[in-house]
């Protein structure tokens, strides 16, 4: 496993979340958000293992429905333990975010 | 939608891939659907969506290797891992359902023959007699042959998947033979070596058949309703 698959690991349930929580979500199409966001470097594959631990987690839940184009397809929508990880989820990466820029930036100018 | 719903949609839509998609999505699907204790129901719901998700990369022209990688077995074992475990009641109506089913067809079988014997040719005294101690422990060993024997023809398809080579035909069919023969074998010296105890029942073949109907019958209308098979 690279470095970057590991640190993308937890970070890419929290994402997979949030883009859950905006609107109920079918599997392709969430693949197809990650890498418009820029993580394209994401197998495509790599979402359905995750999918199904946060279903097992019951932080989100999948239902079939019909699509608008045609067939039936799994929608993913959050639970209510799905918000509060979110929220929780957007509240450790803040609290990491901020420390972990300076500490790399400064890093530099310590030198 | 029912799981066999879900099993139906999955072979229709896989007519729909090309070539090497659908030799990488065959075994896929094979590798992951031979699990015991597994959710069958998050096993099909995850087994359409990467096949859904293959159809729509393959319209775009990209192949199963792009999609899911370039070791599609560690690919499956990561996604088995994370399939929630079959809920128990319901694993429990299957082997219900099989044991019933199966003992419904026998008892048939064997009382309907017994019965036309006796009749049409004046053999045995129109009773099947078995000390019932005895008659259990067969039951049981012969279940769990059965058990046993499904469990390893799971393992011979599930290990047959991802292969670039296939084997030989005739060495298959003689591994198979072998074990359907020894299957076979075992089941039926079961009841031959098996010492008689317990109370000696006695019972005429016409209690047998409608034994085994009812048997059946609670083993079909179980299926009707919750769609165990099919």
């Amino acid at each position: 496993m690279t470095l970057r698959s590991q640190l993308l690991k937890g970070i890419l349930e929290g994402c997979i979340l949030s883009i859950i929580s905006r609107q109920p979500t079918y599997g392709y199409e969430l693949s197809v958000k990650l890498q418009e966001f820029g993580l394209n470097d994401v197998s495509e594959g790599s979402i359905y293992p995750i999918l199904l631990r946060l279903q097992k987690e019951n932080l989100i839940q999948g239902e079939m429905k019909k699509s608008d184009t045609g067939p039936k397809r799994k929608y993913y929508a959050l639970t209510n333990e799905g918000h509060e990880a979110l929220k929780q989820f957007i509240y450790h990466w803040r609290t990491i975010k901020a420390p972990v820029d300076t500490i790399i930036g400064e890093g530099g100018n310590i030198r | 939608m029912n799981t066999k719903d879900l099993i139906q949609l999955n072979n229709e839509k896989r007519e729909q891939l090309t070539g090497t998609n659908k030799e990488y999505y065959g075994d896929m699907l094979v590798y992951i659907r031979t699990n015991f204790n597994k959710s069958e129901r998050y096993t099909e719901e995850v087994l359409l969506e990467l096949l859904e998700h293959l159809l729509q990369a393959q319209a775009e022209g990209r192949t199963a290797r792009d999609v899911f990688g370039d070791d599609p077995k560690a690919y499956c074992q990561e996604v088995i891992g994370e399939i929630p475990s079959e809920k128990k009641t319901n694993r429990l109506s299957f082997i219900l359902y099989i044991v019933m089913n199966l003992i419904g067809h026998v008892s048939l079988t064997v009382g309907i023959v017994g019965l036309a014997l006796y009749y049409f040719f004046n053999l045995g005294n129109g009773n099947i007699s078995f000390p019932l101690g005895s008659g259990i422990v067969i039951i049981l060993i012969d279940l769990f042959l059965l058990a046993l024997f499904v469990l390893i023809i799971f393992k011979r398809i599930k290990s047959s998947t991802f292969k670039n080579k296939q084997p030989k035909k005739w060495i298959e069919f003689l591994q198979l033979w072998v074990l359907c023969t020894l299957f076979i074998g075992l089941t039926l010296l079961a009841p031959w070596f098996m010492p008689d105890f317990g109370a000696n029942m006695h019972i005429s073949f016409p209690v047998f058949i409608l034994a085994g109907a009812v048997f059946y019958i609670v083993s079909f209308v179980m299926n009707k309703k919750m769609r165990l098979i099919n």
